[in-house]
């Protein structure tokens, strides 16, 4: 008997059939992996089987039976728990109080605190999830909230696991300590589904594996044995893909980009630590490191967007100062880590977003007024170098794909003819096709001569665009190398603040 | 300044006084606040509240039905708001501020239709009761602050009040039933804005003037904030309003203009706002819905 | 049948706006007539007192006037994503201000005294929301507090000075003196209130569109008030521009209190101001934070106020219904799910399956 039956599932949209008749069982004490690119319906497919969302066709058997599933406290009946990509989690709360809302013990009256972190600390220690129950959700890291998460679902009597893009967020070691919870989750009788776009983890994880492709079952419950990593990528896209962009050097030169001493202070403690290096002509330097380390400030200083205590920053041998708009003025681009908060402005047009932070050139504007054919011109040129796919350029920002948005930003930056370009997360919510072409842009403005800095959480990623690696420690260069050097492990170990051996080395 | 410890004692007991509609007020807009619903109304479940109590005070001679009854128009306020806010998923500044608009206009035309007059309304009972120079709603008041704050922070309730206005998405995720609390919590505001209001119209005075609340529902708004959304706090940002108030009078007595006097609240909040402190964390999903 | 229902989908804002006010009149009619009163009398002497006749139409016109400026003021902070609610008190010191300068006699000719006057008002009212920019951008100060506070500051300070520095001799109410001949704005014909005021501020209106859609400076403003972070990463002065649209702002409102000022009282007259500053909020809203929308819906709020007085002349019945339209409308525009109920859900899924057909061909 499954745990899970969804049979012809359809979920019809006014505009788009986001779930197209798909079928996806899963069994007892399995982990299924739920595969597809974004936007191919498999959130919205476990959205429906936990009740946020309503099927417009289809059954549910939940362990043989049928079920209506018409909201999340009925799915929680069930047996069913679902941890979200983006947590719901309220920071400012406890740890317990997050973990028991809902279904919280009380005394008499009043709400027993004491009971409910007694009840967590319980189940931390059952599961060994190593985080305190009486901890504010906000002073945690984002593997720990995910555990938080994680919990919730178990605190409420879940046997079926749905977790949603779990490995998003978190370093390689914390993707292996999550693995080892769900194998133990797993051996305690628990079925888990896990919806991701990560081929890898699939092979690392799962049982059998389903495949999404717009909408429609491509494969369903599909056993691990001999597929390889191709065989994913080929049912996810639907045709092979190049899934490791690769090209090496034409030959990097002088030093260009020159970052020392940098320390910067926030609040009373170091965020960044007598950082130094030197980002060279036609050379990707990447660097490598668990978010919250230290990068986002680092990008901040290379942008003109934070102060610091001490900085020698030089282009060539001219000092860099001032402000964003003096940065963006000298030639340092910046494609900014999370486009939605700080690349775009979703509500405005592409027109408008093409030309953000370059607007006031003499080409775009003239005595304060914007030139809006020449505006217009321009923007229709980039739509079609850069092959971005809209309706024209007047139309909204958020009318766009996740891909496409990004490349309106490349092609805002990439077009300006940058001499450095600081690139962070360039590929975070993109699908494969275009991840490809982003790849290949990348390695397109090396060749021609550029200093290019990339910086990205996704260790794949870095490993096979960068031809000089550093890893980033709490707010410290602790490594630097070639990539192929060292091993992953090393590498996460290093990005742990592991391994005391290659510390600070000068470059 | 002989004079001053003689107006000792009456500027105490006017600072209560005065405080009393704000506190009842700007603890109701905690609730609001805290269930994720700005409380930019305040002003139309005051004014309401003042009115209604008048007119069941009217009706039945009786001024503990009239203080019901303004309870009761608060809270039909607070369902109106939270209607709009819930349902039907309103920019909650402009309707605040239209409730507020419509209040005036409603109990201004109601007087009219109901007595003939634009001004204010007939005498009615007053509360009279006193208890060691306070009013007996003074006492009402501390009580209900207390529970207000142990309900906030020690029930389930709270809890969960408390979870939809931080995040109501996460809160329907686990189950909570998000529309129902906001809804409570608004009401809450209504009947509490309401008391305050009847506490202007049957206590402070004996009838209804046209425009009665005359903005107190905005400071309210302001107390609310300033005090963190915390009943306690509120309790202590309202006593400023009200001793500026009190201030006044014996200040006018002293020969400086009325005017200026007047202003001291204002900008004494000014200053605090400014330079006594740090940013104000409203709960994070105020003005957001689950399904955002 | 596609373009129309394209068509239906860009109008909403108009259609809810005309939808809104309809409703809002409905509602009302059906509460006088539940009251005893004859709805159709009242609408009727709305109407005739709103456009009856030339002299009509002049009235609605000098009512709108203050309404388009205080509308279109916070319209303008709306675009940095501010919530301006001191227009009322800007409105009272760019009053107080041109007040004075009006008053003072140094033989300047109309061509200098006039343009004086009212900049003098127009900078007072911007000086005062700046300020609260300032204190917002460097200090952290919620400007929702922040422009209450002010308003009660800006209306206790005007009646100071006014009843003790500034007051006209000899009069019994709280006003200053009579501003010179050479301050007035002109009237457009005689014996009726209208100004120029009235061109002034549609003009007004017209420029900022114009300011938002076609300048550097507007479309950095836009970029802040959608998306903060992204504009200041962009390069854009988001702590710079906030104050400048708040002093923008306050300088519209301002501007409002100059004109009624040089224009309706000729003096300053304590209280002048029933409401306008708050008023402004709902012209901005039913024209949906559109700077020429603004235009029409002061125009609509006008209308009722001088129909109102025509109602209060000539029937018995309570003038506060105006009011009450008033209030409904603001509800109703910012309520479209409300109206959208209100209206019928099948409109609406015709509305949506046309949307599919369109997609799907």
């Amino acid at each position: 008997m499954y745990a899970v039956e969804m049979r012809g599932i359809v979920k019809q949209y006014p505009l788009v059939r986001a779930v197209d008749n798909a079928d996806f069982l899963v069994k007892n004490g399995e982990i299924h992996s739920l595969l597809g690119e974004n936007g191919a319906g498999k959130s919205t497919l476990m959205k429906i089987l936990y009740g946020m969302e309503q099927p417009t066709k289809g059954e549910i058997k939940i362990n043989g039976n049928v079920v209506q599933i018409d909201r999340p406290s009925r799915a929680i009946n069930l047996g069913i728990g679902m941890v979200h990509q983006h947590f719901m989690l309220t920071p400012v709360m406890s740890v317990a109080e997050n973990i028991v809302i809902g279904c919280e013990p009380v005394q008499g009256l009043f709400f027993d605190q004491k009971a409910a972190v007694a009840k967590v600390d319980e189940m931390i220690k059952q599961y060994g999830f190593r985080i305190s129950a009486s901890e504010k959700v906000k002073n945690l890291s984002v593997g720990e909230q995910q555990r938080v998460e994680i919990l919730k679902a178990l605190y409420r009597g879940a046997d079926i696991l749905i977790l949603d893009e779990p490995t998003a967020v978190l370093t390689p070691n914390e993707v292996e300590e999550l693995f080892q919870i769900m194998r133990k989750l797993k051996s305690a009788g628990k079925s888990i589904v896990i919806i991701t776009h990560k081929l890898k983890e699939t092979m690392d994880i799962a049982d059998r594996v389903s495949v999404l492709r717009d909408g429609k079952m491509v494969e369903t419950g599909l056993g691990m044995e001999g597929i390889t990593v191709s065989d994913l990528a080929r049912m996810m896209v639907g045709r092979n893909v190049e899934l490791q962009v690769t090209r090496k050097s034409e030959g990097i030169k002088e030093a260009y980009f020159k970052v020392h001493h940098l320390t910067a202070t926030e609040r009373g403690s170091q965020v960044l630590k007598d950082v130094n290096f030197e980002v060279h002509k036609g050379e990707i330097l990447g660097l490598a490191g668990i978010e919250g380390n230290g990068q986002s400030e680092l990008i901040e200083v290379l942008t003109g967007l934070r102060k610091t205590d001490s900085l020698d920053l030089y282009m060539g041998d001219q000092p860099v100062t001032g402000d964003a708009g003096d940065f963006i003025q000298k030639g340092i681009g910046h494609i900014p880590e999370d486009r939605m908060t700080r690349g775009l402005v979703l509500d405005m047009t592409l027109e408008e977003n093409m030309i953000l932070g370059y607007h006031r050139q003499s080409s775009f504007e003239n005595k304060g007024i914007f030139k809006s054919k020449a505006v217009r011109s321009y923007v229709n040129e980039k739509m079609e170098e850069y092959r971005v796919k809209a309706p024209n350029a007047q139309v909204r920002l958020n009318a766009l794909s996740g891909g496409n948005q990004q490349k309106v930003v490349i092609a805002r930056v990439f077009s300006q003819n940058p001499e450095v370009i600081v690139v962070a997360q360039p590929t975070r919510g993109v699908d494969v096709g275009a991840q490809e072409y982003i790849h290949n842009r990348l390695l397109d403005l090396r060749d021609e001569g550029k200093a290019v800095l990339l910086i990205s959480a996704d260790l794949d990623e870095v490993l096979c665009l960068s031809d000089r690696l550093l890893v980033m420690y709490d707010g410290r260069i602790v490594a630097e190398t070639i990539p192929g050097e060292m091993s992953e492990t090393e590498l996460g170990l290093l990005m742990t603040g592991g391994s005391q051996q290659k510390e600070g080395k000068k470059v | 300044m002989n004079n001053l410890t003689a107006y000792l004692i009456p500027i105490l007991t006017a600072t209560v006084s005065m405080s009393v509609p704000l506190i009842f007020a700007s603890v109701g807009g905690v609730y609001s606040v805290r269930s994720g619903i700005m409380a930019l109304g305040l002003e139309s479940m005051m004014m309401t509240g003042a009115f209604t109590a008048v007119v069941g005070a009217y009706y039945t001679g009786n001024v503990w039905i009239g203080i019901l009854c303004g309870m009761a128009g608060g809270a039909l306020l607070g369902l109106l708001h939270g209607l709009l806010s819930v349902r039907y998923k309103v920019n909650q500044v402009i309707s605040g501020i239209g409730l507020n608009l419509l209040a005036l206009a409603a109990t201004t035309l109601l007087m009219q239709l109901l007595w003939g007059t634009k001004g204010n309304s007939p005498q009615v009972p007053s509360v009279g009761i006193y208890i060691g120079g306070l009013s007996v709603l003074v006492y009402v008041m501390i009580v209900v602050v207390i529970v207000a704050w142990l309900v906030l922070f020690k029930t389930r309730f709270g809890l969960r009040l408390r979870t939809v206005g931080e995040n109501p998405k996460a809160a329907s995720t686990v189950g909570l039933r998000v529309h129902a609390i906001k809804y409570t919590g608004v009401l809450i505001c209504g009947t509490l804005a309401g008391l305050g209001g009847a506490y202007l119209s049957l206590d402070h005075m004996d009838m209804f003037v046209r425009d009665m609340t005359a903005g107190r529902g905005y400071i309210a708004v302001v107390i609310t904030i300033l005090a963190r959304y915390n009943p306690i706090s509120v309790v202590f940002c309202a006593l400023v309003f009200g001793f500026c108030d009190a201030v006044q009078i014996y200040l006018q007595g002293q020969g400086i203009p009325s005017q200026l006097i007047q202003m001291l609240p204002y900008i004494v909040t000014l200053l605090v706002l400014t330079f006594g402190v740090k940013h104000i964390t409203p709960p994070a999903g105020v003005g957001m819905h689950e399904s955002d | 049948m596609k373009k129309f229902m394209i068509f239906i989908r860009n109008m909403n804002s108009v259609v809810l706006a005309i939808v809104s006010l309809t409703l809002a009149v409905l509602i009302s009619g059906v509460i006088m007539a539940l009251c005893g009163y004859n709805p159709f009398e009242a609408f009727g002497a709305i109407l005739v007192g709103a456009f009856g006749d030339k002299r009509a139409i002049l009235q609605t016109l000098t009512q709108a006037t203050p309404l388009i400026f205080t509308g279109l003021a916070y319209t303008f902070a709306r675009k940095a994503s501010l919530i301006n609610l001191g227009i009322e008190g800007q409105l009272y010191a760019g009053a107080m201000v041109t007040a004075v300068v009006g008053v003072m006699d140094f033989g300047m000719p109309m061509a200098i005294h006039l343009p004086l006057a009212l900049g003098a008002g127009i900078l007072a009212g911007g000086l005062f929301a700046g300020l609260v920019g300032f204190l917002k951008v460097k200090f952290g100060s919620n400007e929702v507090i922040a422009t209450i506070m002010f308003n009660k500051v800006a209306t206790c300070l005007v009646a100071y000075l006014v009843n003790y520095h500034f007051l006209a001799e000899g009069s019994g109410s709280a006003q200053t003196e009579k501003v010179l001949e050479t301050a007035m704005l002109p009237r457009l014909f005689a014996k009726y209130q209208l100004t120029i005021a009235i061109i002034i501020a549609v003009g007004a209106c017209i420029l900022v569109k114009y300011f938002f859609e076609k300048t550097v400076v507007g479309y950095e403003i836009r970029a802040v008030g959608q998306n903060q972070l992204a504009a200041e990463t962009a390069g854009i002065k988001a702590g710079k521009l906030m104050i400048l649209t708040m002093f923008i702002s306050g300088a519209i409102g301002g501007l409002a209190g100059a004109t009624h000022v040089l224009g309706v009282d000729r003096r300053l007259m304590i209280g002048f101001s029933p409401g306008y500053g708050f008023d402004g909020i709902a012209v901005s809203a039913l024209a949906a934070e559109n700077p020429v929308g603004v235009i029409l819906s002061g125009i609509v709020f006008g209308a009722l106020r001088a129909g109102s007085m025509v109602l209060n002349r000539t029937t018995s019945i309570p003038t506060e219904f105006t009011n009450v339209i008033q209030a409904l409308v603001v509800l109703f525009v910012a309520a479209p799910l409300l109206v959208k109920e209100m209206l019928g859900v099948n409109l609406m899924k015709k509305l949506e399956a046309g949307k599919e057909e369109a997609a799907d061909e």
